[in-house]
């Protein structure tokens, strides 16, 4: 069973320290005990969702927020560049 | 009782934890001589630069207070400078010189290639000779200064080697050391955290105003910066935005207070915890390191970055299973515990310090030995 760390209560996503399958139950470790069924391969070091989270909520990490969802996430799903937004350094989305 | 390591007491009351004769040159042209030296003589490091010859203006003086600070780091025995000409030599020379040790140079002009390789080659023999009579003695590890660097990082960095050396770091200020930590664009999305430890309020605001500079130069350009920082090799280890990555980097500044903060070229007047604005990738922010005096760098890594830096040695550590097994020769120290064994951050990180009082005695790390090293000093403005 592929498992992934929880770093704090408040966070919405878990880091798997092994690599996962879809399909796959991942247990949780450190601030939680739960467990999550995968939705898709994780690779190992990659985030995973572990709760509900809307489209443009704040997606946290050591209970920091370290982006914004860019649409909504389910638990169980890969949550990486595809789906989480920076708010750092981006001029792209600057006021000319 | 005092913690000790065997190093080399220098003149100036700073110690080194290696004992080499820097041949460095001036400017780019000069690189061939530098590395024709270094190849014929035993006991020397070539610090090679590109540029300096065009740059003006703040780029020339961060150039010469680089080389001229890797020349005064007391791992530096003795300089020899090789330069096209004598006044732009006089320049770096004459910055080296308050650390009261030999300071010789060679020019091309008038002498050409082979008269220059020559003279230089007899010059660091006779320095060499003499730098080999110093012998290492205890000394106190707060003489100990510390650069902590990440690079090649992934979600393994943060969890795992990265609060390792921070647990170094802690002991390193515990014992009345120093330590700096940099990559000022890796504090985006963890300068609130970094700046809330400042030991005044004056500090955290010149910490804070240059990450906030560099976001804004950095979104002068239009782009996201996302593919840049984090790094391709970044994503491909997890790491998703430069927040997630920043939280995971300043880990390695351990927990102490924030004493005081340096511009590039610039080294600390006081112990502790400094921050030092330098740009991220590894080889240019070593090079500041090494510059600002730090006898040994430890450096984390997750997916795997072995360059190290000439002047300072440089130490991996990793957490990363993966990157352990398929890099080894590259890794320096297994933080893999943490994840596989459950092991806390304090006992892998005491082991790390016990290692890091190795390394400043004598042993030599990976990138020293394969000679996996290079330099680079920022430039920040086009040379005419």
């Amino acid at each position: 069973m592929p498992r992934a760390i929880v770093l704090h209560r408040n966070d919405n996503v878990a880091t798997l320290i092994d690599a996962g399958r879809a399909g796959e139950t991942c247990s949780l470790q450190g601030e939680s005990a739960a467990e999550v069924k995968l939705l898709q391969d994780v690779p190992f070091g990659h985030k995973v969702c572990i709760r509900e989270t809307p489209a443009g909520a704040d997606v946290l990490k050591y209970g920091q927020v370290i982006g914004k969802a860019s649409r909504s996430l389910k638990a169980g799903e890969h949550a990486h560049t595809h789906n989480v937004e920076s708010a750092r350094g981006r001029g792209d989305q600057a006021k000319r | 009782m005092a913690k000790t390591f065997l190093g080399y007491p220098r003149e100036n009351g700073t110690v080194g934890v290696r004992n080499w004769v820097a041949v460095v040159s001036v400017m780019d042209n000069c690189n061939p001589v530098t590395r024709a030296i270094c190849a014929q003589v035993d006991g020397t490091i070539a610090v090679t630069t590109l540029f300096v010859r065009g740059q003006y203006g703040r780029d020339l003086e961060i150039a010469y207070n680089t080389l001229a600070g890797m020349g005064r780091n007391p791992n530096i025995a003795a300089v020899l400078l090789v330069g096209l000409e004598e006044q732009t030599t006089e320049e770096v020379a004459r910055r080296i010189r308050p650390a009261g040790k030999p300071v010789e140079a060679v020019h091309l002009q008038p002498n050409g290639t082979i008269n220059c390789v020559a003279e230089g080659t007899r010059r660091a023999l006779r320095l060499v000779v003499r730098a080999s009579n110093a012998r290492r003695r205890s000394c106190a590890t707060s003489e100990l200064m510390l650069g902590v660097q990440c690079g090649g990082s992934d979600t393994t960095s943060g969890l795992t080697c990265n609060p390792v050396i921070g647990r170094l770091s802690d002991r390193v200020v515990e014992e009345g050391g120093t330590v700096i930590i940099s990559e000022t664009s890796e504090f985006f999305g963890a300068e609130h955290l970094f700046a809330a430890r400042a030991a005044s309020p004056a500090i955290a605001k010149a910490f804070t105003d240059m990450v906030v500079r560099l976001e804004r130069e950095a979104m002068s350009q239009g782009m996201d910066i996302r593919g840049t920082n984090p790094t391709p090799d970044n994503m491909r280890g997890g790491l998703t935005t430069i927040e997630e990555k920043a939280l995971g980097a300043m880990a390695k500044s351990g927990t102490s207070r924030l004493r005081g903060v340096l511009s590039y070229g610039e080294a600390p007047s006081s112990k502790g915890l400094h921050f030092l604005d330098a740009p991220a990738p590894a080889v240019e922010n070593l090079t500041a390191l090494a510059a600002a005096g730090c006898q040994l760098v430890f450096f984390g890594t997750g997916v795997g970055n072995p360059i190290g830096n000439m002047v300072s040695p440089t130490a991996k550590v990793s957490g990363n299973v993966n990157t352990l097994r398929t890099m080894a020769d590259n890794i320096d120290f297994d933080a893999s515990d943490i994840l596989e064994k459950k092991a806390s951050v304090g006992a892998v990180g005491d082991r790390l310090y016990d290692y890091a009082i190795e390394v400043a005695s004598g042993t030599r790390t990976s990138s020293e030995i394969l000679d996996v090293r290079e330099t680079a000093i920022s430039r920040f403005a086009p040379t005419i």
